[in-house]
């Protein structure tokens, strides 16, 4: 799979995402690849499962942050709503919008096992 | 070149940025406190940072606000990088000194164009202050060297070791500091304190006119003799105050009140005025303490020097004298510091660079927008100026700059005329050649560049002739060097001459760079006026 078939396969708008890394595409292949070792995710779960939500908090944000720059556009939707959820208090729909968060993690980190 | 600092808690966020940034030395850090570290070990490196709000630690405004405490963010500019859009943060974060934002996810067209022009524009703001400050830096020390020279032949003949006016000027500097952290009530800004500091060296200028055998005796004066010595703070004073020129310069105005005040009393006891309380300026106040506290702490002609603990003592019992309660405060709590000056001696110099900078920044920021200001306002004066004179004489003017190749006339002139305001090239502007024929503009403009800079005034007359053929009138010119011509037949004529001033660069040899002109209309002279043809131009450049 392309890089830019990875995209569509997740629903993510590739011409942007190679856009902000200056239409290099060997300098996106590169960081969507590097995704996967990124502990931010991994954090967060853990994080949530602690209940520690402070950190939960920072986790998503970051999260959400680094899926903006890489253009996982699924995923940092995620994320951002779950940051909204942890924010000041934390809200009663957190346990299904870190599903979701899961789940779109997931899809990225399988379509990227067919990337070439 | 300087480094960029990325201060970003996720190390992909970090690597992305470095990786878009390549042409720079790139420095990273987890979180607030690493970067404050790295800025505590190395600021003068860091030309940018790129800061994250969100981290573990220290988050982004909290660094600002360290940064801020240290005048830090003076220096180095800081770029944040956010996806929070909540106003009051981003209000919070410019008024703590942030230059730029850069929104998550950012583009990396943007960071490279935003980093490199905020670079740039700090590189290029950082060297005129330093340029500033090294020319005031220059001036700043010539004049203090004057000072001090003159401070010393005082000194010298007073027989007094020579550090007597250093060490007053000291003191004065550090009551005067612990003075505007206590009070606002005196209004001295740092330059005030500069300059009571310099004023301070000339308190004893009117020594001078003492005699030797008063001055310098070293027993117990007579009461006349002490008199006479008493004379010594009105003499200064005079002094400057028939100082033929610099009458209203500060350092003047200080020097004055600082010589013929600082042996006032609080109480109003003193010499020579009996001012009391605040009717004594506060620069004669505490130049007057420093200089007590220096007569007890060091050996004079007359007396052994105190210690320091019992010129305190002898200066908060009233023994010599009574001064501002608030004063003597500020002499208790900087007694350790002035204990330190009365032992070391201390950086002689008080005006520290940071100062000269801090100074010179504030100078560029206020001063170079008020005289662009003015200069504006001046020009547009000049414009105004130039129009009405020219309605009121029915005169045209233009100019011609050679490294523009534009010839420009006045709002009038082209009105007038029926030509643009501005010409591109004129030696082959149709509209010129059309107006005056094509071999007149050649013909004026030969003349023209017959000038030099010897005689680089030009002068011609423009015979007009109007002739009406078919209900339409015909315009044509002559050139001459004559007023008079000959007319033809049916014709209407008008004279003008044509005034050019050609001008020169002030090189050897110097190069021509264009004309200022004026075609005014012939034939007026009115009594004390002088006619266009009486005008001396001589010495005109």
């Amino acid at each position: 799979m392309t890089l830019k078939e990875f995209y569509e396969s997740i629903g993510s708008d590739f011409n942007a995402a190679l856009m902000r890394m200056g239409n290099s595409e060997k300098m996106l292949d590169k960081f969507v690849k590097k995704f996967p070792n990124d502990k931010t995710a991994e954090e967060l779960f853990r994080s949530l499962g602690e209940k520690d939500y402070q950190l939960a908090f920072r986790m998503a944000h970051t999260l959400k942050g680094v899926c903006a720059n890489l253009g996982l556009d699924n995923l940092q939707k995620a994320s951002s709503d779950l940051t909204e959820a942890l924010r000041n208090e934390v809200a009663e729909n957190t346990p299904e919008l870190a599903e979701i968060v899961k789940t779109e993690y997931e899809k990225v980190i399988s379509a990227l096992g067919n990337l070439d | 070149m300087g480094k960029i600092l990325i201060v970003d808690d996720s190390q992909m966020n970090r690597e992305i940025l470095a990786d878009m940034l390549e042409e720079y030395e790139i420095l990273e850090a987890e979180n607030g406190k690493e970067a404050i570290a790295m800025l505590n070990e190395r600021a003068n490196d860091i030309s940018l940072i790129l800061l994250d709000m969100i981290m573990p630690e220290m988050d982004g405004l909290e660094v600002l606000e360290i940064m801020s405490k240290n005048s830090w963010i003076d220096d180095i500019p800081v770029i944040m990088i956010s996806s929070e859009d909540s106003p009051v943060l981003t209000h919070t974060a410019y008024e703590l000194g942030v230059t730029e934002f850069i929104r998550r996810p950012f583009d990396s067209l943007v960071v490279q164009k935003r980093c490199h022009n905020i670079i740039a524009l700090y590189s290029k703001q950082k060297k005129l202050v330093d340029l500033f400050a090294d020319q005031f830096y220059e001036r700043e020390k010539n004049s203090r060297m004057m000072i001090d020279i003159l401070a010393h032949i005082v000194e010298f003949r007073n027989n007094e070791c020579g550090l007597h006016v250093k060490n007053v000027q000291n003191y004065t500097e550090i009551l005067l500091k612990a003075l505007s952290r206590m009070t606002d009530k005196y209004q001295l800004s740092e330059a005030d304190i500069s300059l009571i500091c310099n004023a301070a060296a000339l308190h004893d200028i009117g020594k001078i006119s003492i005699p030797d055998e008063i001055l310098n005796k070293p027993g117990r004066l007579t009461n006349e003799e002490y008199q006479i010595m008493k004379t010594h703070s009105a003499a200064g004073a005079r002094m400057l105050s028939d100082l033929p020129f610099h009458e209203e310069e500060p350092i003047v105005k200080y020097s004055y009140a600082i010589a013929r005040w600082h042996h006032e009393r609080w109480d109003g006891r003193g010499y020579p005025d009996g001012l009391k309380g605040d009717e004594i300026p506060i620069a004669a106040q505490v130049v007057s303490l420093a200089d007590v506290y220096d007569a007890l702490t060091a050996d004079r002609v007359y007396k052994k020097a105190y210690t320091h603990e019992k010129s305190m003592e002898m200066i908060l019992n009233g023994e010599c004298g009574t001064f501002n309660p608030m004063l003597l405060q500020c002499l208790e709590e900087t007694q350790e510091e002035m204990r330190a000056v009365k032992e070391k001696g201390s950086g002689l110099n008080t005006n520290d660079e940071h100062e000269i900078k801090a100074f010179a920044r504030e100078l560029l920021k206020n001063d170079a927008l008020y005289s662009s200001d003015r200069l504006l306002r001046k020009l547009e004066y000049e414009r105004l100026k130039n129009r009405f004179f020219e309605k009121v004489t029915g005169s045209c003017s233009f100019e011609y700059s050679v490294s523009t190749r534009m010839l420009s006339f006045s709002e009038n002139s082209a009105a007038v005329l029926g030509l643009p305001e501005t010409i591109m090239d004129p030696h082959s502007d149709w509209r010129l050649a059309k107006f005056f024929g094509k071999d007149k503009l050649g013909a004026i403009i030969s003349r023209i560049r017959g000038a030099n800079v010897d005689e680089p005034v030009v002068m011609f007359y423009f015979h007009q002739f109007i002739t009406t053929e078919d209900g339409k009138e015909i315009n044509s010119f002559l050139l001459s060097d004559s007023h008079e011509a000959e007319v033809p037949e049916n014709a209407k004529c008008f004279t003008y001459k044509l005034i050019c001033l050609t001008t020169w660069t002030a090189e050897e040899p110097p190069s021509y760079t264009g004309v200022i002109g004026k075609l005014v209309p012939y034939g007026y002279t009115y009594g004390m006026l002088k006619g266009v043809d009486d005008i001396d131009f001589k010495g005109i450049l």
